[in-house]
């Protein structure tokens, strides 16, 4: 870990001005501090928004809900409005980590969070994600990588289970930028594939935070998982699928891509009103439809068409 | 006074303390924080030590430039290359402490201490290493091809000529069984991963060396780094309190001690060296991976006619000291056979040294001997623990001597099976074939042997005793974690009659006395609890002379009863009024266990059930029960035998289910060489384990009948779990672990008949 | 300079931005009862109680800390008195080497902080991010179960 200076700044709407490429902002800090640790990232300068008047609070809005963006994941797992009204979310924060980083780590910070590949996070590895060349996991160990898109330059996987429950959700994020600019943008396009002029999965400038997370009232939605032991691991797998008010149905995997993936032949399969029986079925052989796995990682397909159906079910 | 003089205790015998579930002694410290680790040393003037690494599998170390890191800040002293080793070697192959050649990626090249553990790290990203890389290979099936890179110039980069043992006529046999199942299994590199890494303090004074180690061996410690260094054991004290965990990693010393100890003597200041988790999980290490090539022949009642075992394991790029991998002995010994061949050989990879863990060799091993075994029972459709019993032998085939306890095997099975409910297990229909079939459930059985759990002379020990009532127990040997301290204190107030909180123990330094074993094989209580048990005994036949003198009568005509010597017709004297009476002189008993009786074979054998589900949508193995029956002899603390257990079976789903060490084979690299990646159980990977020991005194051991428990527990688990997987399933797995990659993998395989079975 | 509150005491450190809690609670602070095991969060071991909530300290920097109440394992017992979950460690065996077990305890004291009549699933979960490589899970699960019968029956 290189040096850095530590800065606080109780306004939040004058933080955006103060950010650069080496003056990031410091939330919960549960992935900002192991990738400095690892020197992956070497800023000048902390802003901790923690000191700040951000947001906190988990709001009741018109057809859904607004939480600040340093609601930790905690307060999601344990509000019992959320745990009723967006399950998809609760189950998703639920499922992630472990109650110490879900102590710490916000919501905002969640969705921004960098891939876990091991060779993003390998020092001695210097692969295109990290700046470098070449992508070692495409020919190497890659049974934790990506199934979907994978003929871009990385094949990481995005790490995060509440973004594909909040993809599936409908959520949006509200962004300040530097110029004290307001923006509204679905968590559907703030998380994209990176590319070789920007290497991150998201599409925030360098001065851009997070202010807020707006999630749409989802009774019947879910967030399954599945992971490599019983608890604390990264999603091998996730399925997100939520019934929205008017009645679309929205399905979401985790672990498959370099975003949260959208299981358009699925929800195609649906195909109609009524989840029956059958259209399940067909949802969840089309959950695959597309994909492109690597060498070891072809169970994937057949888990993704599991939790595809039990999700689904779950839902009905 | 030597163990072998005193009676043993016959079952029936009414004990007061042994057998009792006494506390740990230090967990109230364990649980306040009060309770001090090596990587806890705070001394005065200390510097910290960073080590740096070399980052390519295999590489000539051409040249370091150490300019830029001295200059950092807080920089102290920087040894790197050959030069900065001052002649140490390390290894069975005797290389440089940092090597003109690095065959691993994590290999050490050099180190800094510096006033902070920052600075020192700061100082070795500042170091610059120039280095040639070497082609490297990695995987014991590719080190073995003839085009392979040599890594130390020898033959199919094997580490010595293979091990062949054989009795019979195996090839014969095996040709003329009517039944044969030929397997070729596979288990993975497994990492310890103690939490508390290796590490130690070291503080080189004028004349003498202080090591504050985290170690399972505080004199194999001090005698090879005296060896190591150039010095007098007697100017080399090891001292070890507690240590966060060992599990074999830490029965040898690592280069952390030299590092340190090399480091303090140029700044004449106290250094901690610790190796970070990286360090942990590359450099510190390993079980290595096996390929194992079984064939087994029986016949039609399941006898087993022949064993035809291939072994290959890998030994890493170096051999360490410390227990081997034994990973012919199921083979040789858990089932009576006639023709058995067994040849082992270790291959070197550019990958870190392995290193003994938790029953090295039979864990692995009796994963493809128990899995076969499983086959054969259902292939001839007599139930598994049955055909383990046709297979029994009560003797050492290896040695043609008895074993100590032969019947143990059945006692373990009829135990394990009823405890189990075995034979009420509910039968499964033969599944379909690939999922989604949804959840299935599953039994599985298997059995175990192991070579240790013996004493592992010798053992020495004082017992005092105080005018205060008191005694101290004082022996060199160290507690790892496992409750030596509490087991020891119970023996000494059993034969001294005293409250076990009037026993106290010093331990884990060796100044304190002779030689103490390694706690590895099992052998700590074995090895010490009959020592301290004579110790306690000759301070009381001591005491008992004093009271006779006193009280002028012969000391047969004395006994002691609980803190009073009673003489038949002349009175009685506290303890205390005793020893006041003999002052200034004391009583200090000496005990010593320095052989073990040859005519027997004594080994610890055991037994679990597994009961798993396995989703055959998503893959997923859950364990949801296992029994555990070993046999460790006499049972001291029935609290700490069932922790050993339950850690033993713990450990054993995990290498079952998760833990396997990845290496990507084109850079050389481990890629999960964190606690991230690298998935050791969480608590609620965890089902509920019934731990129950046979508890029957193995006086063939020892006179107090003690065996070890440390490692055995571990042995049949994952053999269990597979076996229960392949009833819940269907499916016969022959690489470990069971992960939902491997398991959807083969129920795909399974649903598409047409493509080739698996080896 | 920089006040951090730990176990109800302040302690004025002058430490560099980049310094991680656990790190100056254990080298600075000579706190050595919290372990440093992983230094990536995953492990368990370091875990404080911050402001009443179980964290991994190692993924803390000590300058977040200010104003913030600290508790390490040290600031548990009121003298030789055990709180309930470390008297449960003690009567179960739920340790063997010790390293993870004031990590464990810490975040059962967490979990009891958020709900003091949690039960024994609620305090096995508060230890999901707690490994303990001697195995000794069932022991601990059996010690939360005894806190609960604790808690429960002294919330009446």
């Amino acid at each position: 870990m290189t040096p850095f200076d530590y800065q606080r700044i109780p306004e939040a709407a004058a933080v955006p001005a103060q950010l650069t490429p080496t003056v990031r902002p410091l939330a919960g800090g549960t992935d900002l501090l192991t990738r400095l640790k690892a020197c992956l990232d070497r800023p000048d300068a902390l802003v901790d928004l923690k000191a700040s008047d951000l947001g906190r609070a988990i709001d009741r809005v018109d057809g859904g809900w607004r939480l600040g963006a340093l609601v930790t994941l905690s307060r999601i797992q344990h509000h019992p409005g959320l745990r009723a009204d967006v399950p998809a979310l609760a189950e998703a924060v639920s499922q992630a980590a472990t109650p110490q980083l879900r102590n710490r780590a916000t919501i905002a910070g969640n969705l921004l969070q960098r891939p876990r590949c091991w060779y993003f996070r390998n020092e001695r590895v210097q692969c295109w994600l990290a700046g470098g060349e070449g992508c070692p996991a495409r020919s190497g160990r890659n049974e934790h990588h990506a199934v979907f898109d994978t003929d871009g330059p990385c094949v990481a996987t995005h790490p995060s289970d509440p973004a594909a429950a909040l993809v599936a959700l409908g959520a949006t994020v509200t962004v300040l930028d530097g110029g004290g600019g307001e923006r509204e943008l679905a968590v559907a396009d703030l998380l994209v594939p990176p590319t070789d002029e920007r290497r991150v999965e998201h599409v925030l400038a360098a001065d851009d935070v997070i202010t807020a997370v707006t999630v749409p009232s989802a009774p019947r939605s879910t967030y399954l998982k599945a992971m490599d032991r019983a608890v604390w691991a990264f999603a091998l797998v996730g399925v997100a699928a939520a019934v929205s008010a008017d009645g679309e149905v929205r399905l979401v995997a985790s672990g498959v891509a370099n975003t949260p993936w959208r299981l358009a032949g699925a929800e195609a399969a649906l195909a109609g009103p009524g989840l029956t029986p059958e259209a399940i079925d067909r949802a969840a052989a089309a959950a695959t439809d597309g994909a492109a796995p690597l060498a070891e990682n072809g169970y994937k397909l057949p888990l993704l068409r599991t939790l595809t159906h039990r999700a689904l079910t779950a839902v009905a | 006074m030597d163990e072998s003089d005193l009676p043993t205790w016959p079952p029936g015998t009414d004990l007061e303390t042994v057998g009792t579930g006494v506390p740990r002694r230090e967990a109230p410290a364990k649980v306040t924080g009060g309770a001090v680790y090596s990587s806890d040393l705070r001394l005065p003037g200390q510097l910290y030590a960073a080590i740096a690494r070399s980052p390519h599998p295999h590489a000539r170390v051409r040249s370091i430039d150490t300019e830029r890191a001295r200059r950092q800040p807080g920089v102290v002293s920087v040894i790197a290359g050959e030069e900065g080793g001052e002649g140490v070697t390390w290894y069975e192959e005797s290389v440089p402490l940092f090597g003109p050649v690095a065959r691993f990626a994590g290999d050490e090249v050099a180190a800094v201490a510096a006033t902070s553990l920052e600075a020192a790290r700061d100082a070795v990203r500042a170091l610059n290493v120039d280095y040639e890389v070497l082609a490297h290979v990695v995987g014991i099936d590719e080190a073995q091809r003839p085009e392979a890179p040599s890594i130390h110039g020898t033959p199919g980069n094997r580490t010595t000529d293979p091990k062949v043992e054989e009795r019979g006529d195996v090839a014969a046999a095996l040709a003329a069984a009517p039944i044969r199942i030929e397997h070729t299994y596979r288990t993975p590199t497994a990492v310890h991963n103690a939490l508390e890494t290796h590490g130690a303090v070291a503080w080189w004074q004028p004349d003498r060396l202080t090591i504050w180690a985290s170690t399972q061996g505080v004199t194999q410690v001090a005698q090879m780094t005296a060896e190591a260094l150039g010095l007098d054991q007697s100017q080399v004290r090891v001292i070890t309190e507690h240590v966060g965990g060992g599990f074999g990693a830490k029965q040898v010393p690592w280069k952390d001690v030299a590092i340190a100890a090399l480091l303090s003597r140029r700044t004449g200041r106290p250094v901690q060296c610790a190796y970070d988790r990286h360090g942990e999980n590359v450099a510190a290490g390993k079980r290595g991976a096996t390929r194992q090539r079984v064939r087994i022949g029986a016949d039609t009642d399941g006898r087993l006619l022949a064993i035809d075992a291939e072994l290959v394991g890998d030994s890493g790029a170096y051999q360490t000291a410390g227990e081997a991998a034994a990973l012919w002995g199921p083979y040789q010994g858990l089932y009576r056979c006639d023709n058995v061949r067994t040849s082992v050989t270790y291959v070197y990879t550019n990958t870190g040294p392995a290193v003994a863990f938790r029953a090295p060799g039979y864990v692995e091993a009796a994963f493809a001997l128990e899995s076969a075994m499983d086959e054969l029972a259902h292939r001839l459709g007599v139930d598994p623990i049955e055909l383990r019993r046709r297979n029994h032998t009560g003797v050492d085939q290896q040695q043609a001597k008895p074993w100590s306890s032969p019947d143990s095997l059945p006692l373990i099975y009829d135990r394990i099976s009823a405890l189990a409910g075995w034979d009420a297990r509910p039968r499964n229909a033969p599944p379909a074939p690939g999922g989604d079939g949804g959840v299935r459930r599953g039994w599985g059985f298997a059995a175990s042997d192991w070579l240790a759990g013996k004493a592992n002379p010798p053992g020495y020990a004082s017992v005092e005793l105080r005018t205060d009532g008191s005694a101290e127990v004082v022996t060199t040997v160290q507690d790892i974690g496992t409750g030596t301290r509490t087991v020891l204190a119970q023996v000494a107030a059993e034969e001294l009659q005293l409250p076990v909180e009037e026993v106290r123990v010093t331990l884990g330094d060796t100044a304190a006395g002779p030689p103490s074993p390694t706690s590895s094989g099992s052998a700590t209580t074995p090895t010490m609890a009959p020592a301290v048990r004579a110790a306690a005994a000759d301070a009381r036949h001591q005491l008992v002379a004093a009271a006779a003198r006193q009280l002028d009568c012969a000391p047969g005509d004395v006994t002691l009863d609980h803190g009073k010597l009673v003489a038949a017709n002349s009175g009685s004297r506290t303890v205390a009024e005793v020893l006041e009476g003999l002052s200034p002189a004391a009583v200090h008993g000496w005990g010593e266990l320095v052989a073990v009786d040859d005519s027997v074979s004594v080994r610890t054998f055991g037994a679990a059930v597994a009961e798993v589900s396995v989703d055959t949508g998503t893959g997923e193995v859950r364990v949801t029960r296992m029994v555990s029956v070993p046999d460790c002899g006499r049972v001291l603390n029935p609290t700490l035998v069932a922790s050993q257990i339950i850690g033993g079976v713990t450990q054993g789903i995990g290498f079952a289910l998760t833990e396997s060490q990845l290496v990507d084979a084109e850079l050389g690299l481990p890629v999960n060489d964190s606690l991230e990646e690298y998935l050791v159980p969480t608590v609620l990977d965890i089902c509920p384990i019934e731990a129950v020991p046979l508890d029957r005194p193995d006086t063939g051991a020892n006179q107090l009948g003690v065996k070890g428990i440390g490692e055995p527990p571990m042995i049949p688990v994952a053999p269990a779990i597979a076996n229960a997987v392949f009833d819940a399933i269907g499916i016969r797995f022959h690489e470990l672990p069971l992960t939902r990659r491997r398991v959807l993998d083969a129920l795909a395989e399974a649903a598409s008949p047409d493509e080739s079975e698996p080896a | 300079m920089l006040t951090l509150t730990v176990n109800g005491q302040p302690h004025p450190v002058a430490v560099e931005p980049r310094r991680i809690l656990l790190d100056v609670l254990r080298r600075d602070l000579g706190l050595t009862g919290t372990k440093e095991v992983c230094e990536m969060g995953n492990c368990g071991a370091c875990t404080v109680l911050l402001d009443d909530e179980a964290v991994y300290s190692c993924l803390v920097l000590a300058v977040e800390c200010e104003a913030q109440e600290i508790e390490t394992v040290e600031g548990l017992a009121r003298g030789q008195e055990l709180t309930a979950v470390q008297e449960a460690f003690v009567a179960c065996d739920a340790l063997q080497c010790g390293f993870c077990t004031p990590g464990q305890i810490l975040s059962m004291e967490g979990a009891l902080r958020r709900r003091p009549d949690a039960d024994e699933a609620a305090l096995t979960e508060a230890v999901t991010g707690n490994l303990c490589r001697c195995g000794a899970y069932r022991n601990i699960v059996a010690a939360a179960g005894r806190v609960a019968a604790t808690s429960s029956g002294g919330a009446g």
